[in-house]
């Protein structure tokens, strides 16, 4: 299929040498470039790629206690309705 | 004292209602073959709507948890985790052999039989075989087990023996013509009564044979089992979920099940996607006509004046076209929602593979306990096709055995959260991307899950006007 990518072109595209797959900012770039060619960056790159990875692991953090919000009120919320419904 | 008693009851009652929300679901889950089914109905003990929610927020809950699995090596060595066997090739080529006459043999015997057995589907070789075998059981060994259709097909076998490939095959139609042909097959099972009259399916799979063997050797056997045969598709797509496959280079191939969707990118254009939706699709669609709401549903809107043809057939193929739309749409949201230089077209690719476990656990559900029930049957039949007993054997199931339809929804819906979340994590570099992908197409899982739920605690009905 050809049309499997959206070529954006511009100073927003941000293109892997290696494989050539192309993203729109520099982070998601370094993220790929550390998750699928870890053998090919510079130290440089792996400082880049360690920052862009902890900086995620926050986001993802503070994304799993929301989560774990939703899950708690969703296990209270059903065990309520369950209690006042079921019979 | 009073309080140590409510909390008591209170304690109780939510022991007891977790069980019988468990246990207490439906008995007899509805499939297209009603020529076969004893209906049967147990009510649900806990309101409807309440079942409802719980299985879709299971589903939410489970991508919920499964975006917790954020360590892509980890997902990468559950979906790459295989083995294999080496197969002598005397051995395969003897299985080969035995798979091809086997596969003749129940050609020949399913329409002669048809022909000429008793006129009774209970009793009739071809009605058992096709339906209690083929439409159940075989697609069930095919996606637990392996697909091993090929091998069996009986007009691949006449195909290749004949000449054949005069004509290249239109590779821009895709696998279009198979969606079209699954789609026209589940409507002759539904619509044309093959599930109760043996002679009218056998007249069915003869012209069929027909077709078939004429498009095999027209187009060469090959690209039309790939792409345009229906049920060479339809098993194909099934036997992607299944552990084992048939490998040249290393005999048999081991994986987890449902991982080889995650790995093989083997949906590669939307009339893929369809096929896929469409095994979702046609399980959805005889479960609501076979069950006594839709069918008063049905006969509400023929009652108001509309040939019930013509309301079966908008119900079908709109019910299709807004599954596929739904699916199609929630890629378009995904990648307006991400940064991402993916089309919304590409995405759908990539996650359609998904959609086929949950087919798998919604033909678990509507064929398992029935193919269970007519094991005995169906054993007899291969047995003996010429001598059809006097009493047909069918298992009386336990009770427990409805809930298993419940627990197979839900199972199939699990196992795709997974797959479509190791392949958000094969396609996004950033792992917040990959689990903001997930959102709209978990969205869309929870609404099919909670139809096909509704449609498993329904009681099976014959579907009127046809």
């Amino acid at each position: 299929m050809s049309d499997t990518r959206n070529d954006g072109d511009g100073p927003d595209r941000h293109v892997c040498e290696r494989c050539g797959d192309a993203y729109p900012s520099a982070r998601l770039l370094t993220l790929h470039r550390g998750a699928r060619h870890p053998d090919d960056l510079t130290a440089d790159e792996v400082e880049a790629y360690r920052e862009a990875y902890y900086a995620e692991e926050r986001e993802l953090k503070s994304f799993r206690i929301r989560a774990l919000g939703v899950l708690v009120l969703m296990y209270f919320g059903f065990l309520i309705l369950f209690i006042l419904f079921a019979s | 004292m009073n309080r140590t008693t409510t909390l008591r009851r209170f304690g109780v009652s939510l022991l007891f209602a977790s069980l019988v929300s468990l246990l207490a679901a439906p008995v007899a889950a509805s499939n297209g073959a009603v020529g076969l089914a004893g209906a049967s109905q147990d009510n649900l003990a806990v309101p409807q709507w309440l079942y409802l929610a719980t299985g879709g927020a299971t589903v939410g809950a489970s991508a919920l948890l499964a975006s917790f699995v954020t360590d892509r090596r980890f997902i990468e060595r559950v979906h790459s985790w295989r083995t294999s066997v080496a197969l002598d090739d005397v051995v395969r080529r003897g299985l080969g052999i035995v798979g091809s006459v086997l596969g003749l043999a129940l050609l020949g015997f399913i329409v002669y039989l048809g022909f000429t057995g008793p006129q009774a589907p209970t009793l009739n070789f071809a009605i058992i075989v096709t339906f209690a075998g083929l439409r159940a059981g075989y697609t069930m060994f095919t996606y637990l087990v392996g697909d091993t259709w090929r091998a069996v097909n009986p007009w691949r076998t006449v195909a290749t023996l004949l000449p054949n490939g005069f004509v290249e095959y239109p590779h821009k139609l895709g696998r279009w013509p198979a969606v079209a042909g699954i789609l026209a097959l589940v409507w002759v099972e539904t619509a044309a009564g093959v599930t109760r009259q043996p002679n009218l399916l056998a007249m069915a799979v003869a012209g069929y044979s027909v077709l078939t063997l004429l498009g095999a050797l027209l187009v060469g056997p090959d690209d039309w089992f790939d792409c345009a045969d229906p049920v060479s598709v339809f098993l194909r797509f099934y036997g992607r979920v299944a552990p084992i496959r048939w490998n040249d280079e290393d005999g048999l191939s081991v994986r987890l099940p449902g991982m080889r969707l995650v790995t093989d990118d083997e949906v590669t254009d939307l009339a893929d996607i369809a096929v896929a939706v469409v095994l979702v699709w046609e399980l959805t669609f005889s479960g609501f006509v076979t069950t006594e709401q839709g069918a008063a549903a049905i006969t509400a809107v023929v009652e108001a004046g509309l040939p019930a043809l013509v309301v079966y057939g908008v119900l079908y193929l709109g019910g299709f076209a807004a599954f596929l739309g739904l699916y199609v749409l929630a890629s378009h949201l995904t990648v307006r929602r991400i940064e991402t230089f993916e089309t919304p077209r590409a995405l759908a690719v990539r996650f359609a593979p998904s959609l086929l476990a949950i087919a798998v656990g919604y033909h678990l559900a509507h064929y398992f306990a029935f193919s269970v029930s007519l094991s005995p049957m169906l054993v007899g039949a291969l047995t003996a096709p010429l001598s059809p007993p006097a009493n047909p054997v069918v298992l009386t199931l336990p009770a427990w055995f409805g809930a298993l339809n419940v627990v197979f929804v839900l199972l199939g819906h699990l196992l795709a959260v997974w797959v479509a979340h190791s392949q958000a994590y094969d396609t996004f570099p950033s792992r917040m991307q990959a689990i903001r992908s997930q959102l709209p197409f978990v969205v869309v899982m929870i609404f099919y899950t909670i139809v096909s739920l509704w449609l498993v605690s329904l009681p099976t009905a014959s579907p009127p006007f046809l």
